[in-house]
């Protein structure tokens, strides 16, 4: 943080004193929440565009992990909200709908209480991550199907210990974090459509993005790069938005800082500890270290990265076989000849999950 | 150097260790090196591989920059170690427990072709 | 710890655990299996024909050497029917590539095949040591990247082949592929995971066989097989290697040791994804012919590696677009070009190439970048413009190079 003792005005409203820097420019708190707030707006736009040409109010559902970003996204939509409904009262661009997934049982429920009573505006809602076997109904029989001989699911069992006895299959930690966030994205997705919304909008920063984007061509996944982490349509007939593309991870903590409303209400990000050899990380882990540390020196080149996975040209609509777990495309993107695929070893391959899963699914035999 | 002390004391084992694909480069360029090490640790436990790395950083290694050879306390990214032969992930990685005769070679997979 | 049994054949003791499936096998499983998939490769891309006279890019280090010997084996089992032979690059620089020009020599001899060796002296009519004489050792290094990047193709032309492999592997290729990502290059995204990569120009294609085999696997065939291979030093210096691209690849086979034929696999699907711009090039042969150009051979014995020097000049060109960016960004429509939901039609725009006017090679330029620098060289005014417009690419390839020089002039004198 910018030491007290700069004397340097803002350079926005050149009054203020400057607290804040970020892109070669000095700002005060207001102004900096300002910029930031402006940059969202422009991605937000396309949906009060879309209310004025068809006259209806698109849903949109913002999943809140009440981390920095999300909780830094949610507070300038609300403030957007805010503003429109004192123009113009109930002529509002969107309507935003909450929800918290829990995949740690109730830690962090107090918080969540708080975000929903302070923003009364908007409706909230949590769902635990097992409940992806009830709104997703199929699951028991695709991650069954999945697992292969590793695990059978018991479907009378709880659903929480269907998705403890599935997950303590997987051994290796890039492994859990891949099959964590394709749980959370089914779940999200499915209860989107349940509330007939128009788009998921995600609470990545610029700086996620750029590690989601080198995580998932790590593993296998950079087919779905055109909707995991690109503006459009989903596998799943909902679309996908991120309005925090613009903003690196350390201008939405700046963000924070100066701001009152959500003082309290987040629960600060646990860090990715330094002392964790690299070989027990996960590659989602690395991944994040890898952008933020080399964002210090190099955030032009690590904001590239987003940037060239949502100029993808995106396969949502083909009749290619996708993936019952993730909804990535099985086999290759058509027009790719490469042989990795066919170069897989039997256990590897499956006619039926995409190449993504099948790495990240237990090890038949551990080693 | 410091691993006087517990010379003398315990027996030594004979190994022999050998750097290849460039990384022989860090161990005034020979290949192979015939050493003897303590047969125990300090803590009295058989001597590992594990204890062998620093080992060689200390006795062997010519050139200062120890990073080129060993991160994170272990054999840095990129660096293949052979237990006589066999990938070390077949032996039990860096808690191998040397025996005399054995022969440890570090191949780089760093440098082109 | 009781020995394991191969995976393969249950019988002879394991000794490499393969980093694509994790199967456990003996030397011999070993050599076989990847030989075999060297060869399904091969068979699965059609990469030969019958006849085919066919010239390995030959450095005597070991992705090379193991290429060399694997392609003399499957040629004799298969029958592939092929001519190879040799090829090497004498950049002319005294004690520098003796050594690794003596092992190729020897791998001449051991693989029974004609041998090449191509100086720049007689391709350009400069060797490195006179290039430095003339200009001094700051700034060598971009005139050894420039003359490399062709000197293969030169080469193959001057002995009437056609087609020429090079070692690059699986881990090159990973590599290539984040590069490409960090560098926002998406023209160079679609092509950079090609097995083949054809210049229209010259006639000469460009092969990279290797493409799906771990290097670690090559450095355990080469051991396996007691291969007679050079290994050069310049990778050890820690500025080209923190940092870089490499370094997260080797961390990734530290976490997920398969990761890097799926960022090959990752790399081919978003190949497929590169939006054409529409235009009437066919993106065939725009692509085939923009490989040849950008195909960096690094300093001979780091093949294109990248390096934090690049993201650093990356960095730098892109911070002195921003503020005028950024400025752009706020007064755009937001919703030029939407689709129903508003979401942006997606074009890229492809880069155009044509011919040098020189020497014919493929060049983005009307005159290509060696032609240039030979130019200033027998103008005998080294600094000519070019250098500001050098890519990043070219200066850091070559900076290993330069301190290899420094080396060597130093033990010289």
């Amino acid at each position: 943080m910018p030491a007290k003792e700069s004397q340097k005005i803002c350079m926005d409203c050149k009054d203020a004193d400057a607290i804040l820097h970020t892109r070669h420019r000095h700002y005060c708190g207001a102004c900096f929440k300002r910029f930031l707030s402006h940059k969202v707006a422009m991605r937000m736009s396309k949906f009060k565009q879309m209310k004025k040409s068809n006259g209806k109010a698109p849903k949109l559902l913002l999943p809140l992990s009440l981390g920095i970003s999300s909780s830094v996204l949610l507070q300038i939509i609300n403030e957007d909200i805010g503003r429109q409904f004192a123009k113009t009262f109930v002529n509002v661009g969107f309507e935003v709908h909450v929800l918290v997934v829990d995949a740690q049982g109730g830690a962090n429920d107090d918080v969540y209480d708080a975000v929903s009573k302070a923003f009364s505006r908007l409706s909230f809602t949590k769902l635990p991550l097992h409940s992806v076997f009830e709104y997703v109904s199929e699951m028991g029989e695709i991650i069954a199907e999945y697992a292969n001989q590793n695990f059978v699911d018991q479907e009378q069992a709880t659903n929480e210990d269907r998705l403890t006895a599935f997950r303590t299959t997987i051994s290796s930690p890039t492994s859990r974090s891949d099959l964590d966030s394709v749980l959370l994205t089914r779940l999200v997705v499915e209860y989107a459509k349940s509330l007939n919304c128009e788009a998921v909008i995600w609470g990545d920063s610029d700086t996620r993005l750029a590690a989601k984007t080198l995580a998932s061509v790590a593993k296998g996944r950079g087919a779905s790069l055109t909707w995991s982490v690109s503006d459009g349509m989903s596998p799943w007939g909902v679309n996908f938005d991120f309005p925090l593309r613009d903003l690196s991870k350390p201008e939405l903590e700046q963000y924070l800082s100066v701001c009152e409303e959500l003082s309290g209400l987040v629960v600060p990000d646990a860090p990715i500890s330094e002392d964790v050899l690299t070989k027990n990380l996960s590659i989602d882990d690395l991944m994040m270290r890898y952008v933020r540390t080399q964002g210090e020196k190099y955030r032009g080149v690590m904001a590239n990265v987003s940037r060239t996975a949502n100029k993808l040209q995106s396969t949502i609509g083909s009749d290619d076989p996708s993936c019952p777990l993730c909804g990535g495309l099985v086999g290759n993107v058509k027009g790719n000849s490469g042989v990795t695929v066919a170069n897989q070893s039997s256990d590897n391959y499956s006619a039926k999950f995409c190449y993504g899963c099948m790495r990240s699914r237990p090890e038949s035999s551990i080693k | 150097m410091s691993q006087s002390a517990s010379v003398g004391e315990c027996p030594h084992i004979p190994i022999t260790v050998e750097f290849t694909g460039g990384l022989e480069l860090l161990f005034g360029n020979v290949r192979k090196h015939k050493i003897s090490v303590p047969s125990r640790m300090s803590d009295g436990s058989p001597t590992n591989i594990s204890y062998l790395l620093p080992y060689l950083v200390d006795n062997l290694m010519q050139d200062q920059r120890k990073e080129m050879f060993i991160m994170e306390d272990n054999v840095r990214p990129g660096i293949l170690v052979l237990i006589n032969d066999a990938d070390w992930e077949l032996e039990g990685e860096e808690k191998y427990e040397l025996q005399p005769g054995d022969n440890i070679v570090f191949v780089s997979t760093l440098h082109g072709g | 710890m009781a020995p394991t049994a191969c995976f393969n054949c249950k019988e002879a003791r394991a000794v490499i655990i393969r980093p694509k499936n994790r199967h456990k096998l003996c030397r011999a499983c070993f050599l076989q299996v990847f030989e075999t998939e060297v060869h399904e490769t091969i068979i699965g891309t059609n990469l030969f024909y019958p006849g085919e006279r066919v010239a390995i890019g030959a450095s005597g280090g070991k992705d090379s050497t193991v290429l060399a010997a694997v392609l003399k084996t499957l040629n004799e089992r298969y029958n592939y029917g092929l001519d190879l032979c040799l090829l090497s690059i004498d950049e002319g620089i005294r004690g520098y590539r003796d050594d690794s020009l003596e092992t190729v020599k020897r791998n001449a001899v051991q693989y029974d095949m004609p041998l090449e060796i191509l100086g720049y002296g007689e391709l350009y009519g400069w060797t490195m040591d006179q290039v430095v004489a003339q200009i001094g050792k700051k700034g060598n290094c971009t005139y050894c990247g420039v003359f490399r990047r062709q000197a293969l193709d030169r080469g193959a032309a001057k002995l009437g082949i056609k087609h020429v492999v090079t070692g690059h592997n699986a881990d090159d290729v990973a590599e290539t592929v984040m590069m490409n990502l960090l560098r926002a290059d998406l023209p160079r995204l679609s092509r950079g995971t090609s097995i083949v990569t054809a210049s229209g120009a010259s006639d000469i294609k460009r092969s990279k066989p290797l493409k799906y085999a771990y290097e670690k696997e090559i450095v355990l065939y080469a051991h396996h097989r007691q291969l007679d291979y050079f290994s050069t030093e310049c990778i050890y210096s820690p500025e080209a290697f923190r940092g870089s691209a490499r370094t997260l690849i080797k961390d990734l086979e530290k976490i997920r040791p398969s990761s890097i034929l799926d960022i090959v696999k990752s790399g081919e699907d978003m190949a497929a994804l590169v939006p054409s711009d529409g235009s009437q090039h066919s993106t065939q042969c725009s692509s085939a012919a923009a490989a040849a150009e950008d195909d960096v051979g690094g300093c001979g014995s780091q093949n294109g590696r990248t390096s934090g020097g690049e993201m650093a000049a990356m960095e730098k060109e892109l911070a002195q677009n921003e503020s005028a960016e950024s400025r752009e960004t706020e007064i755009r429509l937001p919703n030029r070009g939407q689709s129903s939901l508003g979401y942006q039609s997606k074009s890229v725009k492809k880069q155009t190439l044509g011919h040098c006017e020189r020497c014919g090679y493929i060049s983005s330029q009307r005159i290509c970048k060696a032609c240039t620098l030979l130019d200033g060289l027998n103008r005998n005014r080294p600094k000519t413009a070019i250098e500001v417009s050098v890519s990043a690419e070219d200066e850091e390839t070559s900076s290993t190079l330069m301190r290899q020089m420094e080396r060597t002039q130093l033990t010289n004198s």
